[in-house]
Parts: C-alpha cells; structure tokens; sequence
C-alpha cells in the first residue's frame, strides 16, 4: 500500500544533502534555434555519481540539453555548470564528458582497438597503465575482451554500443553522457544491454546523463528521472515517485499505463483512523460523469498543494495505476464494459468503456462484458487541484 | 622546475591556439591565392569594358549589344527597334543570329545531342546487368576529363575529308561527307563530352530511386509505364536537368573544340573574345566576355533556383533491381528494347571510340594511306633539329608535367579548404561558395589574359615591381581551373559524413582541427585523390588561358603543341595527341596507386 523509498532513492537523498556542488548543473538555461525554443529555462542538478535520466517525446528538447552539457552546442542564455564552476565557452574536447550517441558513431577506419584508444591521444591513460593497457582494460570491462584488432564495421549492434562505451570511457571522463544509446537495437538486447550499462556506471561510480525516448527504460536503469516536455522538465524524481506520484497529468500519461480520473470534489471525510497513521489522512469523494470515487487527500504529493483544505466543488484530478485496479474488490467502485483486450504473457491489459471513458486494468483472467472494479482510495494519486 | 613547467604550459597552450587558428591560416593562404590568380587579374579584364581612358563609360557595351554582328535581329531590339518587327524577322528565313545568338543555338543543339545521346546510356547503365558494367560506368568520367584539344584531332581524324569516316563510306561504295568545319561536326564533338555527364548524373538518380516506391505503386493499380511516369520519372528528371544546365553553360563557353573543328566561320563569342585579344581590342573583348559570363551565370543561377525549389534526394534503401542484358524468356517488349539498346551502342561506340580510335590510327598512317612510324619520326626529328621557334615535344611533354604536378599540389589544399568552409554552417556560407566556385563560369582567355597582363607583365606595388614568369602564370592558372573540382569530389563525402563521428571525437578531446585530420580527411580520401586527378587532369588538358599566356614564351604545353602542329600538318598533331593520351593515362594510374581507392564526381 504505502509505497518504500528504495536504497538508491535514500542514497540520493543523502548525497543531496551533503553540500559539496552538483556534477552538472544547469541554471536557468535556454537554447534557441531561430524561433523555436528547444530548451527553455531549465534548472537541473545531477549529483555526483548519479545516474540521471531526461526522457520524454521526441521535440521535448532532451537531446538538445545532453547537447548542451556535452558543449556541442551554446546556451542562448543561462549557465551550464560542472562542480560549481561554469563551463561556458569551454569546447567539447576540453570538458573531459564521454559521449556515446545512439548510431554510436564508430571511426570506420580505425580498428576497434583504434576507436578506443583514440581519446587516449589527448589525455594520459587513468591509473597510469599504459595505453594498450587501458583500451584492453576498456574491452574487458564491455565484455569484448578480444575485439581490438577487429574491423567496427563487422560487429553487431550490440557489440558497437560497447565498443563505443569503452571509448568513451577510456580516457576517463568526469562525466558520462548516453544519448538515445540503445534505441537501434532490439527489445531484447535493450534489456540486457541496459543492466550492463548499469552495472559499469554502478562500478565506476561515474556521472551519468542518460537520454532516451522510452519510459520503461528510464525508470529501469535510473536514479533520478526528469521527464521533459516542451523543452522544461515536468517532474525531476526517482522513478518510483515519477510512477507512483506524478506531478502533472502529462507525467501520469506519459510514464506508463494509467487511469487519469477530473471531477468535482462533493465531499471530504475526516480522517478514518489515527491522525499519526503515515498521512493516510482524509478521503474526498469525486463526481467522475455520475459515479462517484474516493480518493486519498495528503500524502507527500498534493499536501504541498494544499492537499488540507482541498473543499467541496473543487475540481481534483487524480490516477490509478492498472495494477491497482482490482475485480469486483476495492472501496472506491466502478462499472464498465470490457472494449478490448490485449494478452501479454504475464498478464491481460483490458481496456474497458466506462460511460465513454477508457478505464486500463491489468488482469490475469479473461474478461467479458460488464465488470465491476474498484481501488482503494489510497492507492489513487492525486495529480492536481483547481479550486472552486 | 616550476619555470620549467610553467613555460611548458605556456608553449603548449600556445601550439593549440596555433592550430586552433590552422584552419583559419589556409583559408587566409587560398584566399590570397584566388585573388592574386583569378579576381585581380580578371578584374583588370573586366573593368577594361566600363574603363576607357580612365572614364567610366557604357559605351562599349551598348555598342556591342547593338552590333548585329554580336546580337543578329536582337541587337535590333537593343537599338530600340519595335519588338514585333524584329520578331517577325526573327521567325523569318533570313534572320541573323550574331555571335552570342549562333553561340547559344549552338549551345542549344550541343545540349540536345547530349541529353539525346546520354538517357539510353543512363537506362543501360542503372537498369541492366552486364558484365563490365561497374568499368563502364566509371568510364563515363573518362571524355569529361579528356584534354579538349585532343578530343579535337580526334574528330579532324575521323571526320575530315581524309578521316576515317569518309575511308569506311568510300569502302562500301558510299559518297564522301565533309563534316569538318560544319555545326554538325561541333555538336557531336560536345556530345562526346557531355553525354557521359548527363549518363553519370541520371545514373546516379536513377539508381536511388527505391524499388520499394514503384512497388508500392503498382500494388495500388499503376502499371509499369504508369509507375515508371509517377515514381521513378520525377526523380531521374531534375538530374537530367542538371546535366543539361551544365552542358548548356560549358558548351556555351567552348573553345578549343569550335576553334580546331569550326574556325572563326563557326565562331563563337569564346572565340572571338580569343580573336579580339589577339586583334588587342581588349575593351570590346572584355564587353563580350563579360555578356557571355552574364548569360552563364545566369543559367546556372536559374538551374540552381529550380534544383533548390525540387530537391528531393532520398538515397532509396532498395534500389531497383537490375534486368540482364540477355533475357531469359524472350518478349516482344523485351527484345524490342534491346534491339534499341544494341543501336544505341553501335551509335555511342561510334561518337566515343572513333574519334580516339581515328586519332591512333591516324598517328601511324601515312599520306598515301599505308602504315607508317613517320608522324612519330617527325616528332623525334623537331626535337633535335628543330629551331627556337618552333615547338618541340619534349619540352611540351616535361611543361605539361611538371604544370600539371604543381597546379595538382597547390589545387588540391585548396579545394579541401574550401571543401571544409563550405560545409560548415554559418553566415554567407553561400556568398563564400560562390565566389569559390566562379573559376568555373569565368571564361578562361580573360584568366589567361588578366593573368598576362597583370602578373607576367608585371605589377607595381609602393615601388616594386612584381612580375611572374608565364609558367608560373600558367600554373596558378590551372590550379585555379582545377580546385572547383576538388571541392565538387572532397565536399560531398564531407557534408555526408555522420556529426556524430566528429562530436565523438571532439568529445574524446580532439580539437576542431585534429578531427580534420584524424576524422575527416580518412574518411573523405578516396573523393580527394579523385579531386587530384582531376585537377592534374584539366592542368594536362588545360588549353584556353595556356594559349594566352604561353603565347612567345617556351612555356608551351602538349595541348598548345598540339594546337601548332594541327594547323599545317594533322599526322605530327595526331601523334603529339598519341603522346599526350599515353602521358595522361599514365599519369592517372600513377595517381590511383598513390592515392589508393578512386571515386568519380
């Protein structure tokens, strides 16, 4: 029910507090092509040795801002900083960022040993090993350990995105940045691919800015998560808060299945239980096209927004998550026709028509015709508040 | 220690704003290069046109734009005739077309020929299968980069009154054609040069079109004439276009092949600009060589309006599948195309092979028709006995190569410059390519004879007086001839290179100017050792501003050999031609090996 902070959320937190600057610090940045505003006004901090995420559509200015911290392109206004001292006017090739883009961008005539060593003729090998040393050290490290004399052109997808991984890793960046770096491979790949890219950031303990398109992606191998739209991050979160607490309505829509409800607030009760009891404080009852849903008030994510005196004829937007949908069970009930039905192996994604509205639940029997479903007021979200 | 490093780090980070301004330095150096060798001296051409006596005048040009002679029932118009009478005299029997209006029907015909002769050549090449057909297909760059003058005593061998044509009719019991001195003879002398561009830039469309379009067209109901009209016909065309705009503005500007197959009877404005420097009416001949580049400029300008409106390159994923020359199943339609193709064949064997053919044949045929070694003879006997004067071959051989090796090394730095600022983005960038790419609208007499004028003749700057010996004209001449092709093999492989490969690099601690060398210039080196030859291609074949500038000296070239010798005797310049062929080819397969993997335009 209540949702736990996981030890890498608690991690960052703590780092967070230490005092010591961000890595990579965007303030108040913004690029402009001509008339359109690719990235506008953003403020991001990424923390040592953290991996932090943008994700979103496309257009939403992701790429343009790993652009920005790499120093392939200026901000129109604004300061790109890295542990605390700006950046600005300062060329890619003297920024000591790694960056590997998403068709990996191999030297086609240079060996894979070639490829990976490049950046080691511009900066003095790590550790002081020698340089065919580190590229081996490099190939090791991606699992590819007998590549070097290898032709780029002749690997597989897979085995480019490593090689271009070790490249950008062996001259030892400060900062590693990923743009889009698995999104030509297949889903399959993907997968293992990205708990191996992981698993060498966890290692290296090394900063990481990571871009990607997909969602599931972005919770799977992130600390903290910005999801962008229009050129700003709408939520910047660990991935469990951007799933379980979005902040906007685009958010809830955007990062996984949800079931985003808006209507009018006709009642608020008083605190079922104990005060004390983890905030689960008061439920409000919401008029959604005639049924009317409870919701849970509180909590950390609409307090802020006044979650306490949230009152009757407000209108409150709030979702539920599929899984949290249940069959003929839960407090807050509704009834709907099954539409359509999707199998997925684990579980069927059910799609149901509730007087005009899709309502998403996840289940693991067949569903048909009319069904009844219902959550518990406190495992629905609530997204936002317009008062009356 | 500590001075010791600290002066380290100075004199390091002094190496890399040094090379950081590297690239700045070159493009200073081809800068200087192209206004010392091109802009100045065809300024001082040029202006002679609106300069007479140090008074700005027009009276020059309304001159020559009213001289029936230049502008025929046009200038007519310009004199401020009314423009439906000279409309009617324009459609009429009688009409005049003066210099610049012959020179532009001419145009008009040669560009015809081509397209005419280079679509069938187009088809077979990005449609069938055959074997030979990669050799051919990289052939098709050959005539372009044939020195014209050659080219010309080809065409004197085969088509003069004792050429090889004229020996195959009375053969079969034919009558004799004459078709030397004739336009006929001019237009297919301009087709042997421009049909193949035409081939090479619609085969190249033609193989991009993705079959994956044409099928998606015949499943929606188009048949194969219907697919071919809607799909694959709207992306051939505008590389036809190209190819006929291109033709359209170099066989306007012709010259060696007019001046050796049609005389100043079929003059055409280059020629008489030639004939007027001669005549040393220079403020006429710069009028009319500024008229010509007008009208140049002009049609690159609109082709280039028209290609920036219509383009549409998509590189088709799938291209088209190839049929085999023989069919397997024989139809009517099948066999009916080939039956043309074979035509066509026997056709482009006769335009492209006769003429080098005849030449060869030529060279070893004596006056009385029997096989002989007395043209070469000849050549070994002026050699050694030959008089100041005249022209021997030797020096002509060693000129042309040691012009064409300089211009070579001083083109191809150059046009990779140039190649690199013009596929960058920023500002003018536009302004830049233009004025880079001028040398190949300009007329070369008016290089030839700026360059003449104002640097063997002599500059006087604060004092000195700065002169250059006609070599050394002519060899910034040819380079400046050559680097636009440089720049046309180098920037495209640059402009399609992946960003990402030189972010990477830059990321991994490269400077802008490392990448060039470490990134770049790999990747694009097959497209600059093609550039190379090229540039020492046009270098060997130049003619044009080297008749002008070697006029009295001893700088002479084998195309100026040539050009001497065809006048009194055609055996002695079909063997020069020989010479020449041999030299170039060698020199090309020289280039190669050095350069490793070659690539065409």
């Amino acid at each position: 029910m209540d949702f736990e902070r996981s030890a890498t959320d608690a991690a960052a937190e703590a780092t967070d507090a230490a005092d010591s600057p961000p890595a990579v610090e965007l303030d108040g940045v913004t690029k402009r092509y001509g008339d359109t505003t690719a990235v506008d006004d953003v403020s991001l901090s990424v923390r040592d040795g953290e991996f932090f995420t943008l994700v979103g559509p496309s257009g939403c200015g992701k790429t343009t801002t790993l652009r920005l911290i790499a120093g392939f392109e200026e901000p129109t206004s604004g300061t790109v900083r890295f542990a605390g001292s700006s950046v600005a006017g300062v060329p890619p090739e003297a920024r000591d960022v790694g960056v590997v883009f998403q068709n990996y961008a191999l030297f086609p005539h240079m060996t894979v040993g070639e490829n990976v060593g490049y950046g080691l003729n511009f900066a003095d090998p790590p550790g002081g090993v020698s340089r065919d040393e580190r590229v081996a050290e490099l190939l090791a490290l991606v699992d590819l350990p007998d590549a070097a004399d290898r032709d780029p052109e002749r690997l597989s997808g897979g085995q480019r995105q490593r090689v271009a991984m070790a490249r950008a890793l062996a001259p030892g960046p400060d900062i590693l940045l990923l743009d889009e770096p698995m999104s030509a491979l297949d889903a399959q790949l993907r997968e293992r691919l990205r708990v191996q890219v992981r698993q060498i950031q966890s290692k290296l303990g090394i900063t990481t800015v990571y871009v990607t398109h997909d969602q599931e992606e972005a919770l799977a191998i992130s600390d903290r998560v910005a999801v962008m739209r229009d050129g700003t991050p709408e939520q910047v979160a660990p991935p469990r808060t951007v799933y379980r607490k979005p902040s906007s309505r685009f958010v809830a829509e955007f990062v996984g299945d949800n079931n985003v409800f808006a209507g009018r607030v006709t009642a608020v009760d008083a605190p079922a239980s104990d005060e004390s009891d983890d905030g689960a404080a008061r439920t409000a009852a919401i008029d959604v096209g005639g049924e009317t849903l409870r919701v849970a008030l509180g909590g950390d994510g609409v307090a802020t927004e006044g979650g306490d005196d949230v009152a009757v004829g407000d209108r409150l937007t709030a979702c539920v998550r599929p899984e949290y949908l249940r069959i003929g069970a839960g407090e807050s009930r509704l009834t709907a026709t099954v539409e359509s039905a999707e199998f997925l192996g684990e579980t069927t994604r059910v799609t149901l028509d509730w007087g005009g509205r899709d309502v998403v639940v996840r289940t693991r029997d067949p569903l048909s015709g009319e069904v009844a479903v219902g959550f518990d007021p406190a495992d629905a979200h609530v997204i936002g508040v317009d008062r009356a | 220690m500590a001075a010791d490093t600290r002066l380290r780090s100075l004199r390091d980070g002094l190496l890399a704003r040094l090379r950081g301004r590297l690239l700045t330095a070159l493009a200073a150096v081809t800068s200087v290069v192209l206004v010392v060798a091109f802009y100045y001296p065809v300024g001082t051409v040029l202006i002679e046109a609106v300069l007479v006596d140090g008074v700005p005048t027009l009276a020059v040009f309304v001159e020559v734009v009213r001289d029936p002679f230049y502008f025929g029932e046009l200038a007519r118009l310009f004199a401020g005739e009314s423009p439906s009478a000279v409309a009617r005299d324009l459609l009429g029997p009688d009409r005049r077309l003066g210099i610049v209006g012959f020179t532009a029907y001419q145009a008009a015909l040669s560009t015809i020929a081509s397209v005419a002769l280079g679509l069938p050549a187009a088809y077979l090449l990005a449609r069938f299968e055959f074997p030979g057909r990669r050799t051919v297909r990289s052939l098709t760059i050959v005539p372009f980069v044939l020195p014209s003058i050659m080219v010309a005593v080809g065409f004197v061998a085969t088509f003069g009154t004792n050429g090889t044509l004229n020996a195959v009719l009375t053969g079969l019991g034919l009558p004799r054609v004459d078709l030397l001195f004739t336009l006929e003879a001019v237009v297919i002398a301009h087709a042997f040069y421009n049909a193949p561009l035409v081939a090479r830039v619609t085969t190249a469309a033609w193989e991009s079109v993705d079959a994956r379009a044409v099928e998606t067209a015949r499943s929606l109901g188009a048949g194969p004439i219907r697919a071919f009209y809607d799909v694959v016909a709207p992306q051939v065309y505008p590389a036809v276009l190209t190819g006929a705009a291109l033709t359209f503005v170099f066989t306007f500007g012709t010259f060696p092949i007019v001046l050796a197959l049609g005389g100043f009877e079929l003059a055409t404005v280059e020629v008489f600009v030639y004939r007027l420097v001669r005549d040393l009416n220079y403020a006429e001949a710069a009028a009319l060589a500024i008229i010509e580049l007008v009208i140049s400029l002009g049609v690159l300008l609109a082709y280039l309006r028209y290609e920036a409106k219509n383009a549409v390159r998509s590189r088709g994923a799938m291209p088209l599948p190839r049929k085999p020359l023989i069919p397997q199943s024989p139809s009517l339609r099948g066999l009916f195309t080939r039956f043309g193709l074979a035509a066509y064949l026997l056709l482009a064997g006769l335009v492209f092979l006769a003429p080098i053919a005849s030449m060869v044949l030529a060279s070893v045929t004596g006056g009385d028709g029997t096989l002989t070694l007395d043209h070469y003879r000849f050549l070994l006997d002026r050699q050694r006995t030959g008089a100041a004067f005249q022209v021997r071959p030797w020096p002509a051989i060693r000129n042309s190569l040691a012009f064409a090796s300089v211009a070579t090394l001083i083109a191809v730095p150059m046009g990779v410059v140039v190649a690199v600022l013009t596929t960058r983005r920023y500002r003018g960038r536009k302004l830049v390519d233009a004025a880079a790419m001028a040398p190949l609208a300009v007329s070369g007499i008016v290089v030839g004879l700026g360059l003449l004028r104002g640097l063997v003749f002599g500059v006087e700057i604060a004092g000195w007086r700065l002169a250059a010996t006609g070599a050394a004209a002519i060899v910034v001449a040819h380079a400046v001839a050559g680097y636009p092709f440089v720049v046309r093999t180098v920037a495209p492989g640059l402009a399609g290179l992946d960003r990402s490969l030189i972010e990477s690099a830059r990321a991994l601690g490269a400077s802008r100017a490392r990448v060039i060398r470490d990134v770049e210039l790999p990747l694009v080196w097959p497209g600059v050792v093609a550039g190379a030859a090229f540039a020492f291609a046009i270098s060997i074949g130049e003619f044009t501003a080297t008749v002008v500038l070697a006029t009295g000296a001893d700088a002479y070239t084998m195309p100026v050999a040539i050009e001497r010798f065809i006048g009194r005797r055609l055996g002695p310049a079909t063997a020069m031609g020989v010479v020449l062929l041999v030299v170039t080819g060698l020199s090309f397969v020289v280039i190669d090996r050095l350069g490793g993997e070659t690539r065409g335009l």
